[in-house]
């Protein structure tokens, strides 16, 4: 048997890019096995209609990551025609809020300079490593401490504000803060984006926290659209993969990983092929990462407890309605189309859309956020992320994707009433979809919750913390490690570095 | 005043109309749910009838498992340390399993019926354990506790006793061997192993043939001093055989409240049960590869002979400066082998390389006045009693 490879990368999504072309950088030899066609994974489907940016923590060690990012405003849509439209610009965020209530004005910036504050505290921590609490070292004892500090350094009246906030709904506090039920709403809305949680669920309130850390900080500001789309991106990474001699296998699924006396060596394809390397990594999920290429004859009881218990139901679809011409929004130009477009009128709104997901069944009148393509051109498209479509849902996606389309169409024409003489085509991605199409369990946009219980040390199980697994030589790197999902590329960075530190 | 307590009370076991008859002190413990005799006359004289004679237990309240399915052979060289990839069918084998941390759990008999079919017995309630670590397996795992009654038939006139009964041939069973039976048209599962250290059997069968079978065995031992026991004078023979009881030698992984009261095989003189090198991984395997590798095992189970003929029940074990090094799991003074002898969890390396100049501080109690003694401590094989009849083959027969 010999290495033919020094690294083999399950799975070309994002992170594995990131991770490979890391390693590739520090002269390792890498292949990269892609079960699709394409590379690129969730980005290739544009399942996210915007991103935050690549630290530049990441796109340095790449060398640069000649991507260009456009910013983009919020807008709380309203059916009176009353949209509140936020940039991430305190003063004029503050201006806006003011045609609305002035109390609401002088409070958002009062409210968003605390969670910025906390954010930042948390920042750091989202960007390394996280520490191992069963390795019982110094180090990752420091690391905790070093977070502790952070939010302590805040001073004793921040610190005992956080440790209130920690494990608050957001809806309570935003209730104690807003009057405006739109602006309530909005923020809320972004509390509980790609989560299994409603604006009454404890932990919403650290959500949009940890969703702040990787947008710049910012409540409505960091949030991006990548000029030439998510297919940009993707390319990009290809561009660089290619420099790197990175070695690119696509329509090569794996069935398994190859292990030799408790270590990874290798990998077997779903074709019989077998590739030998001196460590792999899994920018799968974690319950594939383990049940699949691990296999469940080779863990422990408790890993396998601890894996199944693993939370990872994804809650958002995307729909695409082609269009023959530039629908009508009310009281919306044409800048707005091509902002995101929030349908979340109020917090109670979102609690009722995410009531019957608790019970894995579908509301009629889900959540909404969008933005038109091409705009300018004559064949624009709505892309329109709906929360709260459950996975797995009890009416089965397959008798009632039709009637959950037409009832998002019907949720739209309050808003744009001509948008159904405008549809051509609509296309409909469920996390069901997702978990056929691209192998992450459950369809989940962050393989798996981002909650408390997920989160740091404990992402994905306690013991698999900082991208190593229970099996020597067999690491992984997607968004099941910490911190987790979006387009950050960090689980990719912060893996090629274990491995590093490993070699 | 008087609440019905019937559905909350402890169940009782299908021997229990002929076990409560054949108790004399209506002394009875709570087993696993179940109420069962500690003692039937004395327990001296039941130990005597295990040495000498036949003894019988109603082991019901047991837990006993079945583990059905194509995969039934490969779970369980998953579940437990031992290697059983070459077990044969109609044998039995001791087993220990463990979690992740290579902590014991517990310790237990696995009955090999073919390779798609198990039972398993042990004395802690494990079935949720099973079904977690059966996910990935085809096989299904069935708590069947209530629905098997056993009694196990002990010493050295067993064999003859249920040969009587109608076990015919039952002399050329091996050790650790069973075979099935049909005896007084009911199925009757009979295997050569038992707790004693001594020949004996144990006896697997429907609950309704239980009480006809309690009672042809006693017909049927009534010439060979056939006598029920309880679970004292279990406790006595089973210290003289050496064998390890949960939550009384060592605490069950999952039962201790401290991390650190949880033992590994090596840390109970169980690392005989642990293969390595087998193939297939099993539960806590990366944990005792590096245990074994790092040779960081902490503690040890062994026997004890100790001078003198006072018990060293719950004695704590000095070495010669008078440092705490263990403590005795339990103790007797054993009347077949006229020896005080005792298990003993001891802080390695006490027990291992230091076997010598150790001591117990006994407090024996006489007529509400304590005896203090300091005793000199031999460590030694804990298997204080092996008679030959033990594994003889065919066994012993008497008239």
């Amino acid at each position: 048997m010999s290495d033919n490879y020094d690294v083999i990368v399950i799975g070309a999504g994002h992170n594995g890019l990131v991770c490979a072309n890391i390693l590739a950088k520090k002269n390792r030899k890498v292949l990269i096995c892609e079960a699709r066609e394409n590379c690129g994974g969730l980005l290739e489907e544009s399942i996210t209609n915007f991103v935050p940016q690549i630290p530049l923590s990441v796109s340095s060690s790449l060398g640069g990551l000649p991507v260009k990012y456009k910013a983009k405003s919020s807008i709380a849509l309203s059916e009176s025609g009353q949209h509140i439209r936020l940039v991430g610009n305190q003063h004029i965020d503050h201006k806006v809020i003011s045609g609305f209530s002035s109390k609401d004005a002088d409070r958002y910036v009062k409210f968003h300079d605390k969670m910025s504050s906390f954010s930042k505290a948390l920042g750091s921590f989202m960007m390394a490593s996280p520490p191992r609490i069963m390795n019982n070292t110094f180090s990752d004892y420091f690391k905790l401490f070093k977070l502790g500090m952070n939010v302590r350094m805040l001073g004793k009246k921040k610190f005992n504000e956080f440790a209130r906030m920690i494990g608050l709904n957001i809806a309570d506090e935003l209730e104690d803060n807003f009057e405006n039920t739109l602006l309530q709403g909005l923020i809320a809305h972004d509390a509980v984006l790609g989560s299994n949680l409603g604006p009454r669920s404890p932990g919403s309130l650290i959500n949009l926290l940890f969703r702040m850390a990787t947008h710049d900080n910012s409540i409505f500001g960091g949030i991006y659209e990548i000029d030439g789309g998510s297919k940009a991106f993707v390319d990009t990474l290809l561009d660089i993969s290619n420099k790197n001699k990175v070695e690119i296998k696509t329509s090569s699924s794996v069935k398994r990983c190859i292990a030799e006396n408790d270590k990874a060596v290798g990998v077997e394809l779903h074709n019989g092929e077998k590739i030998y390397a001196k460590k792999i990594i899994s920018n799968a999920d974690p319950r594939s990462t383990y049940f699949s290429l691990l296999g469940t004859e080779n863990l422990d009881t408790d890993v396998k407890r601890r894996i199944k218990h693993h939370r990872s139901k994804g809650k958002v679809a995307k729909l695409s309605l082609s269009l023959n011409k530039q629908p009508e929004f009310i009281n919306c130009d044409k800048d707005d189309l091509e902002s995101r477009m929030v349908i979340a009128p109020s917090i109670d709104y979102i609690e009722e859309a995410f009531n019957p997901s608790k019970f894995d069944k579908l509301s009629m009148e889900p959540i909404l956020e969008m933005k038109l393509k091409n705009s300018d051109q004559s064949n624009p498209v709505l892309d329109i992320q709906v929360q709260y479509a459950s996975y797995g849902a009890q009416e089965g996606w397959d008798n009632i994707k039709d009637n959950y389309v037409d009832a998002v169409i019907k949720l739209i024409v309050k808003y744009a009433p001509d948008i159904q003489s405008c549809i051509e085509t609509k296309a409909i991605v469920t996390p069901d979809d997702i978990e056929k199409n691209f192998h992450v369990t459950g369809g989940h946009w962050h393989h798996g919750e981002v909650q408390i219980d997920q989160l740091f040390m404990l992402r994905p199980i306690p013991g698999a913390s900082q991208y190593r697994t229970h099996l020597d030589g067999l690491y992984m790197c997607g968004a099941g490690t910490h911190p987790g999902g979006g387009l950050t590329g960090i689980p990719g960075r912060n893996a090629a570095q274990a491995i590093l530190e490993d070699a | 005043m008087n609440r019905d307590l019937r559905f909350t009370a402890l169940k009782k076991t299908p021997f229990h109309s002929r076990t409560s008859l054949a108790s004399r002190t209506n002394k009875y413990y709570n087993w696993n749910g179940f109420t069962v005799p500690t003692e039937y006359s004395t327990t001296e004289l039941e130990y005597t009838a295990a040495r000498n004679g036949t003894s019988v237990m109603d082991l019901t309240p047991m837990c006993k498992y079945m583990i059905n399915g194509s995969d039934a052979n490969r779970f369980v060289d998953y579940l437990v340390t031992r290697d059983l990839s070459q077990m044969e069918d109609n044998t039995v084998a001791y087993i220990i399993w463990c979690n992740e941390d290579g902590k014991v759990m517990d310790d237990g008999t696995i009955f090999k019926f073919s390779n798609t079919k198990f039972m398993l017995c042990c004395a802690v309630k494990i079935y949720n354990w099973l079904h977690d670590s059966a996910e990935g397996f085809d096989v299904s795992c069935e708590d069947a506790t209530d629905t098997t009654a056993a009694l196990a038939i002990q010493g050295p006139t067993s064999c003859s006793t249920l040969k009587n009964y109608g076990a015919d041939d039952l002399e050329l069973l091996k050790p650790f061997g069973m075979k099935q039976y049909n005896i007084n048209g009911y199925d009757v599962l009979i295997s050569r192993t038992g707790f004693t250290g001594d020949l004996g059997y144990e006896l697997w069968t429907d609950p309704a043939n239980a009480e006809n079978m309690w009672d042809s065995i006693m017909e049927a031992g009534k010439e060979l001093k056939i006598r029920p026991f309880g679970m004292h004078a279990l406790e006595m023979t089973r210290i003289e055989a050496g064998f390890i009881q949960t939550n009384t030698d060592f605490m069950a992984a999952e039962d201790s409240l401290r991390p650190v009261r949880m033992r590994s095989p090596y840390e109970i003189g169980m690392g005989w049960l642990v293969h390595l090198n087998k193939e297939s991984y099993f539960v806590g395997k990366r944990a005792l590869k590096k245990e074994k590798e790092t040779g960081n095992s902490e503690r040890c189970l062994v026997g004890l002979d100790i001078d003198g003929d006072k018990p060293a029940v719950g004695s704590v074990i000095y070495n010669e400066k008078k440092e705490d090094i263990g403590i005795v799991t339990a103790a007797m003074w054993s009347p077949t082998m006229k020896r005080n002898v005792a298990l003993a969890s001891l802080k390695r390396p006490y027990g291992i390389k230091i076997k010598e100049n150790i001591f117990a501080e006994i407090y024996h109690p006489e007529e509400l006045e304590y005896k203090k003694i300091w005793a000199k401590c031999k460590v030694v094989k804990r298997q204080f009693f092996s008679p030959e009849r033990r594994n003889k083959v065919p066994a012993d027969l008497y008239e």
